[in-house]
């Protein structure tokens, strides 16, 4: 009984800081820069298959897991300079234009590696005795690489002149260029630096699951609606919005049938929503 | 863009009617197919264009009025009988319920444009996909095959709507109706309230407009026909499957109508024809790369044409496009040209 419930915990706890790993690129490119990367799902499978060629070509494990986020950073850097730049005045258009970089970017993932899944072995593939029940090891250094990324994203937006500069570019971008700053180009570090999360996320997460060309969109949603119930935009709330969304989806499994449980956990954001709606009014977008 | 210039329209509609003449048969069939998405397409282009609600999920109001014909044609529905013509009714009706509902559910959450409208209606796509799939009563991921078509009383005994010669009729008389019934409500004075809340919710609620109710309004309408379109597609080919409501088709009309153009109806409606035309034509042959490109087709289009293809080239003919088509920019002016 006891080993039941600290699996069913270990698991709710693995699913939330999965999802968190994946929500916090978009903490940055959507909670905090209001950018809708509907690729962003398209950039966690980048990091996944960066992940799957670099190994291929005979590099390790952890250098796959360094290089795939630079690899995806640099991918957010390009889709800003060239298509995000050019209809930041435009919001719903940057959706389309992003959701069509997403379909080529998986068109291109099939062409190039077909559409059947590919594996990762995990580099450790013991197992943990944890209240009388055995956990992966490699699952509980999922959760702490998710800890620790929301950790260093935290610092990184609020305690280093960056950070600073960033925030201070979103509070207001024209006093923010008056003053100097770089503008264009924070955006585009900014960007490419939520884009390379979801790139270390596809690439941390890969050997737990099958790597295939649909996997993006089974994070994706779950993470647009964690910072979407974000009591506040940043990474902070993220955790708290992650936390909620997949916490409960989480648990509801457990009860009911996931399908259930996914209607459950929206009818649930929307409620929050709908809670929140006096605190969000006059900003409606 | 309020009013379509009408010369164009004729045109198009006068070269589809006269199709019949030397088409074959397959091609009828295929045209009728691709009117049917085309009453997809008009339905965005009015929730998108018009209202400026980004939906990723029209291709839910398609199926569910295909499912709900297909629930009907087989007598599946306890209590009422198996009728395809009740069906073909009710389908438009459910779907306009359905959103409704989950419009009213949004919409007073203050979930009414932008980011959070967008990704609340891919959530919704995706869950009704999955519902389908996991659902013995919908059929599974197989759906529901052997619908029976619709059927018309004959001197001759029963005439029954399956050959693409009157398939193609119905569904040209369908479109065409809705069409012009669109461009007469967009030209009217309620069709530029709607455009006045697209492009400012909080100016247009001063002026003692109701945002909610007018966005609720054009969701519902704009599902009744997706619904319609969904029903005539399930009378047409016998068939329902869970792909009908999912996020797959729900995209997949978003690329006729950007690169048709969302501002005006018979650009979405040209969209769609055209894209599904080329994509009969060189889909085959291109295969996988067909999505890429279409990806960045629809990239491309976008960024060098805000208006679409045919938008902007209707454009020309018409009024000038304002320069912010995709509207909910707080900068842009109440526009309450008519």
């Amino acid at each position: 009984m006891l080993a039941d419930l600290a699996l069913v915990l270990l698991d709710t706890a693995n699913r939330v800081l999965t999802l968190l790993l994946v929500a916090l690129g978009l903490a940055v490119t959507f909670g905090l820069m209001g950018i809708v990367n509907l690729a962003h799902g398209e950039f966690f499978l980048l990091g996944a298959y960066a992940h799957v060629a670099l190994e291929r070509l005979g590099l390790g494990f952890w250098w796959g897991l360094l290089l795939a986020p630079v690899f995806v950073g640099a991918a957010g850097w390009i889709l800003e300079v060239v298509v995000i730049r050019r209809i930041q005045d435009r919001p719903l258009d940057s959706l389309v234009a992003t959701w069509g970089v997403g379909l080529a970017i998986k068109q291109a993932v099939v062409l190039l590696f077909g559409p059947a899944s590919h594996t990762v072995a995990p580099p450790f593939a013991t197992t943990v005795a944890i209240a009388g029940t055995s956990y992966p090891v490699y699952r509980l250094f999922v959760m702490a690489l998710a800890l620790a990324a929301t950790g260093l994203t935290i610092l990184l937006l609020l305690r280093t002149p960056f950070g600073l500069m960033v925030r201070g570019t979103v509070a207001d971008r024209g006093l923010a260029a008056a003053t100097g700053l770089p503008v264009r180009r924070l955006d585009a570090l900014a960007f490419a630096y939520g884009s390379a999360l979801a790139g270390l996320a596809g690439a941390a997460t890969a050997p737990l699951m099958s790597v295939d060309p649909q996997m993006g969109v089974g994070f994706l949603l779950p993470a647009f609606l964690s910072v979407l119930v974000a009591p506040a935009s940043g990474a902070f709330g993220t955790v708290v919005g992650a936390a909620v969304v997949g916490g409960s989806e989480s648990l509801a499994a457990t009860v009911v049938s996931p399908v259930v449980a996914q209607l459950l956990v929206l009818a649930g954001a929307v409620l929050l929503l709908r809670l929140a709606a006096g605190r969000r009014y006059g900003r409606e977008r | 863009m309020s009013r379509e210039p009408p010369l164009p329209a004729l045109v198009f509609w006068a070269v589809l009617g006269l199709a019949p003449l030397v088409a074959p048969g397959w091609l009828l069939a295929q045209l009728a197919q691709h009117l049917g998405y085309g009453l997809l397409a008009l339905s965005l282009a009015w929730v998108w264009g018009q209202a400026g609600l980004l939906s990723f999920c029209q291709a839910l109001f398609f199926g569910s009025g295909a499912y709900l014909f297909a629930l009907l044609a087989l007598g599946r529905i306890p209590g009422l009988p198996d009728s395809p013509w009740l069906g073909l009714l009710c389908a438009p009706l459910f779907s306009a319920l359905l959103a409704f509902l989950l419009g009213l559910a949004l919409l007073s959450a203050r979930i009414g444009s932008g980011a959070a409208w967008a990704v609340m209606t891919l959530v919704l796509g995706v869950i009704a996909e999955r519902v389908a799939v996991t659902s013995p009563w919908l059929g599974g991921s197989n759906g529901l095959v052997g619908v029976p078509p619709l059927a018309v009383p004959w001197p001759s005994g029963t005439f029954e709507l399956v050959d693409p010669l009157p398939l193609y009729l119905l569904l040209f008389a369908a479109t065409a109706l809705v069409h012009l019934a669109l461009a007469r409500h967009i030209a009217s004075p309620a069709g530029a309230l709607v455009r006045a809340v697209r492009d400012d919710a909080l100016r247009a609620a001063h002026l003692g407009i109701d945002p909610l109710r007018l966005r609720l309004f054009v969701f519902t309408g704009a599902a009744a026909i997706a619904g319609l379109g969904g029903g005539l597609f399930a009378a047409q080919f016998g068939f329902v499957a869970p792909p009908l409501l999912g996020l797959g088709l729900s995209t997949e009309a978003l690329v006729w109508v950007a690169v048709g153009g969302r501002g005006s109806p018979l650009a979405a409606l040209v969209g769609t024809l055209v894209v599904k035309g080329v994509e009969e034509l060189l889909g085959r042959w291109l295969e996988a790369w067909w999505p890429l490109a279409m990806g960045l087709v629809v990239v491309a289009v976008v960024l060098a044409f805000p208006a679409g293809l045919v938008g902007g080239l209707l454009a020309r003919r018409g009024r000038p496009v304002p320069a912010d088509v995709a509207g909910g920019a707080r900068r842009a002016a109440v526009r309450t040209s008519s």
